[in-house]
């Protein structure tokens, strides 16, 4: 029974050409997330957006891999000093290309953890003492202090902020992250594109008997009220799962294997020292791909309940788009809403900023930080709506009239 | 064996579709004939549980279809009037999965679906997809899908509107070969495809039966008798409007009626044996007439 409930969807020409367009789409963002790597040569040559450009700049990056202490910092900094007292206009591409750029992620940890609670200036590097980079990490420390009480509105939400802050290892251990860093914009841009399809290609699961007036052949067979209908849900969610992974397997591989996996373990903290997410690059993009699922299974759950209500799938195929597209628009003309609207499905697929921002609810004592607050309500949201989904379908012409 | 309606009724709005009807089939074929929106769909519809009845019952052997829920399906085989289909499923595919809906194991149902399809012969286009087939071809998968569980109830609802009389004699003949050891009901507004294959006819009009029985019990409950007449051509106008005319045959100057009265419309009349379709045109009137205009 699912054999065919799935070829039903995959059998129609127009799911077919979405599924193309969408594993097009993913050879397409990998080419994108490729060619946007940055990368100059000792000789100063520019080999932006080649093929090999993301291993090389990595390979280059690499000469400060293993631990990032207080001395190897000490000595990054000073070399930028002097280059800036040296170039003070611009660094030449062959200065650049030889020195600076492998250890940009480095200086751009410095000037992080200097500046906690305010934009980012070059400037702070320059001001450093050797006695302030010397305590670094102390500075690091006294600063997540500062910052778990500024954000922690409760004893209870500063204890957790500081809690999850003692996770974070220190020093920090660095590995060149580029194929990582580039790929978080990609994966989610991505994902967003798949949610919609999915919402799309299961739309159609629950509309299919009355788009085609099958209905009445459905309803008079033995399972069709019952069996046949817990079949169509499990089609929905393999579906999403089938295409969301293959998909993203697909973008993945690709651009992995074109750009390296270097910096996997490397702490998220090394580009936002603040972040309350201690995690390593490898578990982030992990968690961006599974946030994105959960906003896949959530599309197509709403989407299944929508159809199996209104029988047609044109109202539901426009629910992702809504969740996912136009509600972040909303948020950002509403901010007095936000602490509604940073619990919107939106933010599964908004991962890069809601990793950065600490954003706590509070219930009773428990506290929670936003990521997995909705990752949970959603989870619970996608697999709640599914018994509706099987309810709504199954009666069908059963109400008294 | 008994399916039985007791005080069936089925509201729409202010309108019964279904209105009061009792009645009990057993083994054999039921032809229920009516004009369209006469109510035969959604009587069918409450009886393969697609919709509730507003009030009344239907019982399988003594239970209650609601009662006997996915127990009485299983023995339930239908052809809806719109007989709609998965469009880019195969023949066979599109089988397969009413099998496996209808509870059907996998091996069992390659068996029957080969068989069904060959007794059909659908067999040499069961790869082709549903969209590329002709109305009769469709008619012919509805059919065997209906049969896919061997039911001991066969609904067809207008199973052979739309097709073209060789494919709807084909068709008949088919339904025929079909109804043996089990209760078969076959709406239809077209008296030729009943007339000879229903064992029991039950005309309905406005949502109620009001004539069960043998289609020679009911042709001989017409009070009217059938003449045939030459008539003037230019007298044809004043026939129709004075008699009920079950067909018109126009020749060079005159024309061939055949007429529906109590008396002898002309001099010239002869008395001529009652069929089926008199009845029809008698007891549904015009609009009869229109269907049986179009159809036949």
């Amino acid at each position: 029974m699912l054999k065919y409930e799935l070829k039903k969807i995959f059998s129609k020409k127009f799911n077919q050409v979405v599924l193309a367009a969408a594993v097009l789409l993913a050879v397409v963002f990998s080419i994108f997330a490729i060619q946007s790597i940055l990368y100059t040569d000792t000789q100063g040559i520019s080999h932006d957006g080649k093929l090999t450009a993301a291993r090389r700049l990595a390979s280059d990056q690499n000469k400060w891999k293993g631990a990032l202490t207080t001395e190897k910092i000490a000595a990054v900094v000073k070399s930028r000093k002097e280059l800036g007292a040296k170039y003070p206009d611009d660094i030449p591409d062959t200065v650049y290309g030889k020195t600076v750029q492998s250890y940009n992620d480095i200086t751009h940890f410095v000037i992080q953890i200097m500046t906690p609670d305010s934009d980012w200036d070059e400037n702070t590097l320059y001001q450093l003492t050797d006695e302030q980079t010397g305590e670094l990490y102390n500075i690091y420390k006294d600063n997540m202090l500062k910052m778990s009480i500024d954000y922690g509105k409760t004893p209870e939400q500063q204890k957790l902020l500081m809690k999850e802050y003692e996770k974070i290892q220190m020093p920090v251990t660095y590995e060149s992250v580029v194929s990582w860093d580039t790929m978080i914009l990609y994966a989610e841009t991505y994902e967003m594109v798949l949610a919609i399809v999915i919402g799309f290609l299961t739309a159609g699961i629950f509309a299919e008997e009355f788009r085609n007036r099958a209905e009445s052949v459905f309803y008079s067979t033995k399972y069709g009220r019952s069996k046949a209908t817990k079949n169509k849900i499990l089609a929905g969610v393999l579906t999403t799962t089938i295409v969301y992974w293959t998909g993203t397997g697909i973008l993945t591989l690709i651009s992995f294997a074109v750009m390296g996996t270097s910096g996997m373990h490397t702490p998220y903290q090394l580009m936002f020292p603040y972040s309350i997410y201690p995690m390593t690059f490898g578990q982030y993009y992990l968690l961006i791909l599974i946030c994105g699922y959960i906003a896949s299974l959530l599309t197509a759950s709403a989407a299944m309940l929508t159809t199996a209500k209104m029988h047609t799938p044109y109202v539901a195929v426009c629910l992702p788009f809504f969740m996912l597209c136009v509600l972040p628009f909303i948020a950002r003309a509403l901010p007095s809403f936000s602490a509604f609207f940073n619990l919107m499905p939106c933010v599964l697929t908004n991962i890069l900023n809601c990793a950065r921002t600490p954003i706590l609810y509070q219930i009773g004592n428990t506290v929670f930080r936003q990521i997995p607050l909705a990752m949970l309500i959603y989870t619970a949201a996608s697999i709640l709506l599914l018994p509706f989904v099987y309810r709504c379908y199954r009666q069908y012409g059963l109400k008294k009239e | 064996m008994e399916l039985k309606l007791e005080n069936l009724s089925k509201q729409f709005g202010d309108v019964y579709a279904v209105d009061q009807v009792t009645y009990s089939m057993k083994k054999g074929v039921y032809g229920l004939l009516g004009i369209n929106g006469a109510g035969k769909t959604t009587l069918m519809r409450m009886l393969c549980t697609i919709t509730r009845p507003t009030h009344g019952t239907i019982t399988w052997n003594g239970k209650e279809l609601s009662a006997l829920g996915a127990g009485y399906r299983q023995i339930l085989g239908y052809l809806p009037q719109d007989f709609g289909y998965y469009p880019d499923l195969s023949i066979y595919d599109y089988m397969m999965y009413i099998a496996s809906i209808k509870g059907i194991r996998p091996v069992a149902a390659k068996k029957r679906t080969a068989s069904l399809l060959e007794q059909v012969s659908l067999s040499k286009y069961k790869k082709r997809k549903m969209k590329n087939l002709s109305g009769g071809m469709l008619r012919r998968v509805g059919i065997a899908q209906a049969m896919l569980n061997d039911p001991k109830i066969l609904i067809l609802d207008e199973p052979t509107a739309g097709l073209d009389p060789n494919e709807r004699i084909r068709f008949r003949n088919l339904i025929s070969e079909l109804s043996d050891d089990r209760l078969v009901l076959l709406s239809t507004h077209i008296v030729s495809d009943i007339e000879f294959i229903a064992n029991e006819i039950i005309l309905m009009k406005e949502g109620k039966f009001f004539f069960t029985g043998t289609s020679e019990e009911l042709i001989s409950s017409m009070e009217e008798s059938v003449w045939n007449c030459t008539v003037p051509k230019n007298e044809v106008e004043h026939y129709l409007k004075k008699y009920l005319v079950a067909n018109v045959k126009t020749m060079s100057q005159s024309a061939e009626l055949r007429i529906l009265s109590g008396y002898s419309p002309s001099e010239n009349a002869i008395r001529d044996e009652a069929s089926l379709e008199d009845a029809f045109l008698l007891y549904f009137g015009e609009k009869g007439a229109d269907n049986i205009d179009a159809e036949i």
